[in-house]
């Protein structure tokens, strides 16, 4: 089915999308960057978005597959429950925002705040990555296939973010740790399931919590 | 907080259509600022601001049929301080320099009574115009652009997203932490910046533009042609 | 600052923390009285004629609106802070007097889902426990920019509470010292919010309102704002709203006082009409119900009148060990909601504490002083001469103090005078 975006609202658009029985598939033509494409999608369906994505593309959608071939605004994949997004461009800031499941896949660069607040779900950059990213992200898994900008991991929590390029500056409480042989087993799996070849799973940096900001107030 | 979009043409072809690419930017944006919107157009250094929804507004100034060099327009939705043109942007000061502002700064105050002291004069109390005439300031004083500007985000705290023009040159900055939203796109025939990816989208050749975002505290400056 | 607080700050290395409201003195709606009807206004009888208390909200925009039986809302209060039965006795009391209640900063519950009827959702910078499936399953949705008792700052859990299954609905490690976001994730500014407002409604078909939570700092300002990005309700916390767990000097030195900011807010609304104002922050009583009203708020939402209602500070269980004086403080004076060694059971996540607290009877008390403040509601209103709480307005209402004059412009009792008018 196509939906063409200059002739379709997005009210409309979305409530066709989340009428589709599982199984199906939808095209969404013309976006020109507008915002809330393909939200709070809850069945099995692949959407496809030809050109650019505004604001919270696949945002708060569970077991669907949205793919943009193009690039999209603020919060790509924000609070994603399951399933998978996957933009071809570059993502703009706070990509997969407090996302819970499934997996964000960008094969462009992501700007600031890439998996702010992150509370579970995969996230995968191809290049690189702006300032903050993983910030006070709580858990789940960050893979930057490029270069992450300042203050990398500020304030996380559980969550794991590896890094195959350089890394201008940790954010307060992320350290550097070794990589175990689940660590490089994890990194190459991912690398392998999205074609990110440029990845060298024994090469990259995990950064993780040092925890030292989990007790600052009970006496 | 607002709608920001800035144009500045390296085609001398486009000139004549500035006016009216400008007009099909705003409207992109005009649902950031449903308030009221101004914009200045080079090389004139025509003005014009007003009242009520952008896309009316340009209707009104008959904008589509203006031809230029650069532009830079802002569609507002007001914070602080009331909705009258006198506090649309863009703040037009000093030897035709123009300045929008998507954010608010936390310091503004300070800055303003230390230009007054300086004999600096204001037009109204709207926080972005201090910016302005910090910025004409330093160009007074001796600074170039990319100087001011860099001076400006040692000075001003909050969070701001800024566009600016001069006779001969456009700039665009953030602050360190980038709260606001703010996008560039590239081609032979023009340099543009909006705050969302919508406003470009409906420039001539934008599938073939250079697209990307500015980075926190980064100077981004263009001469003109 | 006393030598105590100085001696406190000189041995945590840290600010204290506590819960509870501002303590300090400021202007409130005890200040101010109504002129009810004699000779040149008419009162309405007490039982026979009807004042009507039903309240609507957000029906602008939203398929199904909030329909309250009366002008009273619970406020959000997180399961986390609150413990489970004490979340559930606040459905069932709400539940049983026909209005609402507030989820808060960790998500929803399903035996809150189930006690109450009408359940609002927040949606926080921190988006703990936040999903799309509760959010379907709410009656309403709030956006939450900030509190009246911390506005600016993010929520606090400490490590007490954070027990294994307030942890999870989190996806925060057991036991830590909880620091929430106070920004959210993915906008800042209202020309964003109404961005991330429509994504709201798109994700749940434009069936519910949308509130917007402010802490009453810039409130006009902020208050126009949230009604441009789009809010059908404006929620404005005052600043001696309570909080379950904050920094002692941000309850104490920040916001304005909740009789200050009503009068803001329906200010900063009188262009939309189709907003309607929601009003917290040391609302204790029937009297503070009606003159907030009166001021323009269209409902009022309660925090600590309602754990108090519950049994907070009670001294009538003899509770052995675990008890106030364990908490260095007294029946009556506890404010110690942080540390999570609640003695009655209502701000812990120890199950032998919890177990204190009767869900069933705690929320027959509840109920009753919902009851009971609506019907002083009422009463003031009927002696108005109304016969919709409703319709209480500014000039029903004069100050006993100069401060709530200037504040509430009210004129000051027995003169025309409004200061600063
Ligand atoms: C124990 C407790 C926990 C609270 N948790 C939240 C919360 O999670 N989210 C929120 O927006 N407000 C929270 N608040 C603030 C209330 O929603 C409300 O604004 C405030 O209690 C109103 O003031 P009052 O307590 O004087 O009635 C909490 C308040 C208390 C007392
Ligand atoms: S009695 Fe419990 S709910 Fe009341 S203030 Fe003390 S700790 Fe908080």
């Amino acid at each position: 089915m196509d939906i063409d975006l200059s002739t379709t609202t997005v009210r409309t658009a979305n409530a066709t999308l989340r009428a589709l029985p599982p199984g199906a598939t939808a095209r969404l033509t013309n976006p020109a960057g507008r915002h809330n494409l393909a939200v709070g999608l809850t069945e099995e369906i692949t959407v496809e978005i030809d050109g650019t994505a505004g604001y919270y593309v696949g945002g708060l959608s569970k077991n669907a597959t949205v793919l943009v071939h193009g690039t999209t605004g603020w919060g790509a994949g924000e609070n994603l429950m399951s399933g998978l997004i996957r933009v071809d461009g570059d993502a703009s800031q706070s990509l997969a925002a407090s996302a819970h499941g499934g997996t964000i896949v960008v094969r462009g660069d992501a700007s600031l705040r890439a998996g702010i607040s992150l509370k579970g779900a995969t996230v995968l950059v191809a290049g690189n990555v702006g300032d903050h990213c993983g910030f006070m992200a709580q858990a789940g898994t960050i893979l930057v296939g490029g270069d992450a900008g300042r203050g990398l991991g500020d304030s996380l929590y559980e969550a794991v973010i590896y890094v195959a390029g350089r890394i201008k500056d940790l954010g307060a409480d992320a350290r550097v740790e070794e990589l175990a042989e689940s660590d490089v087993e994890l990194v190459a799996r991912l690398a392998k399931q999205h074609g990110f070849d440029h990845i060298d799973p024994e090469n990259v940096t995990r950064v993780a919590s040092a925890r030292q900001l989990y007790h600052w107030g009970t006496p | 907080m607002c709608g920001i979009t800035a144009l500045q043409l390296r085609d001398p072809g486009l000139r004549p259509r500035l006016g009216a690419l400008m007009a099909a930017m705003m409207a992109q944006v005009a649902e950031r600022g449903p308030d009221s919107a101004g914009i200045t157009i080079y090389p004139e250094i025509a003005v014009l601001k007003g009242v009520g929804h952008p896309a009316v507004l340009a209707t009104e100034w008959r904008l589509h049929e203006i031809s230029g060099t650069q532009a830079v327009a802002h569609t507002r939705m007001a914070t602080e301080s009331a909705i009258t043109a006198a506090h649309c942007h863009p703040f037009v000061v000093g030897d035709g320099l123009s300045l929008v502002h998507n954010g608010s700064f936390a310091n503004h105050a300070t800055i303003r009574r230390e230009l007054l002291a300086r004999g600096v004069a204001f037009d109204s109390d709207n926080d972005s115009e201090v910016a302005a005439r910090f910025l004409a300031y330093r160009l007074d004083s001796g600074d170039d652009l990319e100087k001011a500007l860099r001076l400006l985000c040692e000075r001003f705290d909050g969070f701001y997203t800024l566009a600016v023009q001069t006779p001969d040159a456009f700039a665009v900055v953030r602050d360190v932490i980038a709260c606001k939203p703010a996008i560039i796109a590239e081609t032979p025939g023009w340099v543009a910046m909006a705050s969302e990816y919508r406003a470009l989208a409906v420039l001539p050749g934008i599938e073939a533009a250079r697209v990307y975002e500015p980075e926190p505290e980064e100077v981004y400056l263009w001469t003109s042609t | 600052m006393s030598f105590d607080e100085i001696r406190e700050r000189a041995r945590l290395g840290r600010y204290p923390i506590r819960g509870g409201g501002a303590r300090r003195a400021v202007p409130t709606f005890d200040d101010l009285t109504f002129l009810t009807a004699s000779a040149s206004r008419y009162p309405l009888e007490g039982y026979r004629e009807h004042c009507a208390t039903r309240t609507v909200l957000g029906a602008a925009n939203a398929r199904d609106p909030v329909v309250l039986e009366i002008p009273i809302t619970i406020a959000g209060m997180s399961f986390g802070a609150l413990s489970a039965p004490a979340k559930e006795a606040l459905g069932r009391a709400a539940s049983e007097v026909g209005t609402a209640t507030t989820t808060g900063d960790g998500g929803m519950t399903p035996e809150e889902r189930m006690s109450s009827k009408t359940l609002v959702y927040q949606c926080l910078p921190s988006r703990y426990g936040f999903n799309p499936d509760d959010l379907r399953a709410a009656d309403a949705i709030e956006v939450v920019l900030g509190q009246g008792a911390k506005p600016g700052g993010g929520g606090m859990l400490m490590g007490q509470k954070l027990g294994p299954r307030v942890a999870a609905m989190r996806t925060l490690p057991e036991g830590i010292d909880q620091r929430s976001a106070c920004r959210h994730p993915d906008w800042t500014g209202p020309d964003d919010l109404r961005i991330k407002i429509e994504e709201l409604r798109e994700a749940t078909d434009w069936r519910v309102p949308v509130f917007v939570k402010i802490g009453a700092t810039r409130v006009y300002h902020d208050v126009r704002l949230a009604a441009t990005a789009g809010a059908d309700v404006v929620v404005v916390d005052g600043m001696q709203g309570g909080t379950g767990a904050t920094q002692d000097v941000f309850i104490e030195h920040t916001g304005i006082p909740t009789l200050a900011a009503v009068r803001l807010a329906a200010d900063a609304l009188a262009d939309f009409p189709d907003v309607a104002l929601i009003v917290s922050g040391g609302i204790r009583s029937g009297a503070d119900v009606a003159k907030a009203l009166a001021l323009g708020a269209d409902a009022v939402s309660i925090g600590m009148a309602a754990l108090v209602a519950l049994g907070c500070n009670d001294t009538v269980h003899d509770f052995g060990p675990a008890s106030y004086a364990d908490l260095g403080t007294t029946a009556g004076n506890c404010v110690a909601c942080h540390t999570g060694g609640c003695p009655v059971g209502i701000a812990t996540q120890s199950p032998g504490l919890q177990a204190r607290l009767d869900p069933v009877r705690g929320a027959e008390r509840v109920a009753n002083y919902l009851r009971a403040i609506t019907m002083e509601t009422t009463m003031l209103a009927r002696a108005c001469g109304k016969a919709d709480v409703h319709h209480l307005e500014p000039e029903d209402l004069v100050a006993l103090t100069v401060e709530a004059a200037a504040m509430a412009r009210v004129p000051l009792a027995g003169t025309e005078w409004i200061p600063g008018r």
